[in-house]
């Protein structure tokens, strides 16, 4: 397999060695004396002697939906996560130890979230956790984080709550155990009213999953319309439960509206689902634009009814942007491997695992705390490009939203034109202008 | 919830999909009254059946034969089979026992378990959809709305079930046999009525309709395990709207319902869903016996 590391990242790794090398060293030579000593002690007294220790693997934890309406993202998340792990592993691992995943199935359920998390924290006796895939249950476990206290890297559930401070806002449930790698919802949603700034559109509606994700999608975008100066006007909502089965109900509700143009957040299966049904009730003869929020994330791989040419989406990630060696290298050997273009979920786990690589490298140890501050305020590159971990712990990616455009040599729908908009701290909260929504970054 | 949205405009395509919500609806819901009117059995497991009629259909049809009515009958004969074997199996013991009420809910709820789990281990827990037969799969544009003609076909066939069923119930010698039962078991039995014999087959006939059901409505949803537990709900407040046992009463309520989740999102954007539980309430509270009442009516 292709070596992936990005150049900025070895540069930063290598001067990372030199520097750090010399104290990790003695730190190890003094812990694996104190260790030899220690087995030897063991051994003595029981006449055996076992594995493990910091000889041993580092293991990290990650959460996933695996199975129901959305377990596309998990498969993808696995990819990611595989892709990584032989990446590392054939190349020292990290400080010369392998990594392990133990990854477990959410079932889109913050209690099932909440159970796995304390398992993987307390049975399986991991380094560090990452992953996540719905805002709802993001917000639940961010809280369970903190009070296990242990690092963990979301890599795509949106809400921009679980990286606003506690404090900040009645839903903010931010603290200094939660990372995130990808982008928040808040950004994601600030690229959707850029490009509805550019839209002949003035009506819009929009179609979101009945929970938090749809409804905090919806606030943000006619928070960014009105601070962007935005000429829009909102004049339907409807927000079906999730796993709907069929959605005809709703989409003729919104087409009884008749708005030029909608946002849509709903994804997994949902989103496929919802496609087919609004193809056959003539959506896309009527409606002029749909700006579909999250549909890259499964478009990809996915077998069902894929995003039609001409509308809008975004991603987290986009394979081609930024036109980087990283990105580039990344998305061939992906696509050597697997068969289909990588997704931002695979790309957001594939990263956690090399934040993590960083994290423990240059910190010298796998102790949460060390891993925790050495996250914060860390500079890292990938395939999505450079970026560092705000203040808030969310990582300043770019905001990536562009036309769905069926492409011949990849056999799969990319965006292009695309376009990428900075969506650091003071752009969004310039952006949000006077509404109390936290910008998550 | 949201706060109420604009003004309700509603079209014709609105009342198309409630109308094949409603039917869809109806072949649930008639199977579920008829083997409680017979049997005095809550069927719970009659959602798992109509999504096994669902994912029989989509399994024929994609890998045995490219014909949807024919992938159709065998989803519903499939489902019909099943029913057929759980009845004779299981709650056919439960019958002479002095808490069946109860023990039946707690077998036919087992049986809910059994089946989402059996599907979820053969199919997964994706969920798939399929197009609608070929010579139905286009648009029907009618002022100025646009809806799939297949819902035209469904609600037809809805109504050609309920003419057929209403015949079947009152001008056939095996009707006369379900409605004696139905009303007097003992009686039935000492004039030499094959009782066990003709409770599988109800069960059987319930079973196939809701497989029915679920076989012509995979065109028009996805399907996925969650289905049956969805749909169940829903048939269950068709059945007490209706009055249990009553097939024009699951007619009626049926599309009550259907009307109610097609036009309801026109009212509030979210929590439409409640829209039929409120009804369901009025209706316990007004006529606690539901619109119509009894096998046959």
């Amino acid at each position: 397999m292709v070596s992936l590391n990005s150049d900025v990242g070895n540069k930063s790794n290598r001067t990372g060695d030199v520097e750090t090398n010399s104290e990790t060293r003695s730190s190890v030579d003094r812990r694996r004396f104190l260790q030899a000593a220690g087995a030897g002690a063991t051994v003595a007294l029981a006449g055996c002697s076992g594995g493990g220790g910091d000889g041993g693997p580092v293991t990290l934890g990650a959460t996933y939906i695996l199975s129901g309406f959305a377990s596309l993202y998990g498969e993808e998340a696995e990819r990611g996560i595989e892709f990584a792990q032989s990446e590392i592993n054939d190349n020292g691992g990290i400080d010369g130890r392998d990594v392990e995943v133990v990854v477990r199935d959410t079932e889109a359920s913050a209690d099932t979230a909440i159970q796995q998390i304390r398992s993987l924290v307390q049975e399986d006796d991991v380094d560090g956790l990452f992953g996540l895939d719905s805002s709802g249950v993001a917000q639940a476990v961010a809280p369970q984080v903190a009070q296990l206290q242990m690092p963990f890297m979301i890599t795509h559930a949106a809400t921009p709550f679980v990286t606003s401070p506690e404090g900040e806002h009645e839903d903010s449930v931010g603290n200094g155990y939660v990372f995130r790698d990808s982008n928040s919802l808040a950004q994601d949603i600030y690229g959707a009213a850029r490009t509805a700034e550019e839209l002949d559109a003035t009506e819009w509606a929009t179609i979101g999953p009945d929970y938090a994700f749809g409804y905090e999608t919806w606030d943000y975008f006619q928070a960014f319309c009105d601070g962007l100066g935005v000429e829009a006007e909102f004049t339907a909502e409807q927000f079906p439960a999730l796993a709907t089965s069929d959605y005809t109900p709703f989409i003729s509700s919104i087409l009884d509206a008749d708005p030029d143009a909608v946002l849509t957040p709903l994804w997994g299966a949902d989103l496929t689902t919802f496609i087919g049904q609004a193809e056959d009730a003539g959506w896309f003869d009527q409606i002029d634009h749909t700006l579909f929020s999250v549909g890259m994330g499964t478009d990809y791989p996915s077998e069902g009814s894929p995003l039609p040419e001409g509308e809008y989406a975004s991603t987290r990630y986009d394979p081609f942007v930024p036109d980087t060696e990283t990105n580039n290298s990344f998305r061939e050997a992906y696509y050597e491997e697997y068969g289909s273009l990588p997704t931002y979920n695979a790309e957001g786990a594939y990263r956690a695992l090399h934040l993590y690589k960083q994290a423990i490298e240059s910190a010298g140890s796998t102790e949460a705390d060390a891993i925790v501050e050495e996250f914060t305020g860390m500079e890292h590159s990938g395939p999505v490009g450079d970026y560092e971990l705000s203040e808030t712990n969310q990582a300043t990616v770019a905001s990536v939203w562009g036309t769905v455009t069926y492409d011949e040599e990849w056999e799969s729908n990319v965006l292009d034109p695309v376009d990428r908009y900075d969506a650091g701290p003071d752009v969004l909260s310039e952006a949000l202008g006077d509404s109390d929504l936290p910008t998550g970054i | 919830m949201s706060l109420p949205s604009l003004v309700p405009l509603i079209g014709i395509a609105d009342v198309v999909i409630g109308l094949s919500l409603g039917s869809r609806l109806f072949l649930i819901a008639v199977g579920l009254s008829l083997i409680f009117g017979v049997l005095g059995v809550l069927n719970f497991a009659h959602g798992g059946f109509y999504m096994l009629g669902a994912y029989v259909t989509l399994a024929v049809v994609t890998s045995v034969v490219d014909n949807f009515w024919l992938a159709a009958v065998a989803g519903a004969l499939a489902v019909g089979v099943v029913g057929a074997v759980i009845e004779f199996a299981a709650i056919r013991r439960l019958y002479d026992r002095v808490d069946a009420d109860l023990d039946q809910l707690i077998v036919t709820f087992g049986f809910v378990l059994v089946i989402h789990e059996t599907v979820r281990f053969v199919w997964g827990s994706g969920s798939y959809s399929i197009d609608p037969p070929d010579v139905f799969n286009f648009s029907v544009s009618l002022g100025g709305s646009t809806f799939s003609a297949y819902r035209l076909v469904v609600i037809g066939l809805a109504v050609a079930v309920l003419a057929s069923l209403w015949l079947f119930i009152t001008r056939t010698y095996f009707g006369s046999l379900v409605r004696g039962t139905s009303s007097d078991r003992e009686m039935a039995a000492m004039l030499g009525v094959d009782v066990p014999r003709l409770y599988t087959g109800v069960f059987f006939l319930g079973s196939v309709l809701a497989g029915l059901g679920g076989a012509l409505s995979s065109p028009l949803q996805s399907t996925s395990p969650a289905l049956g537990d969805q749909v169940i709900i829903d048939a269950f407040i068709v059945v007490v709207i209706g009055g249990l046992g009553s097939m024009s009463g699951a007619f009626v309520g049926a599309m009550l319902i259907g009307m109610m989740q097609s036009l309801g999102p026109q009212f509030i954007s979210a929590g439409s869903i409640a829209i039929p539980f409120l009804a369901m309430v009025i209706v316990l509270l007004i006529r606690p016996e539901g619109l119509f009442g009894g096998i046959g009516e």
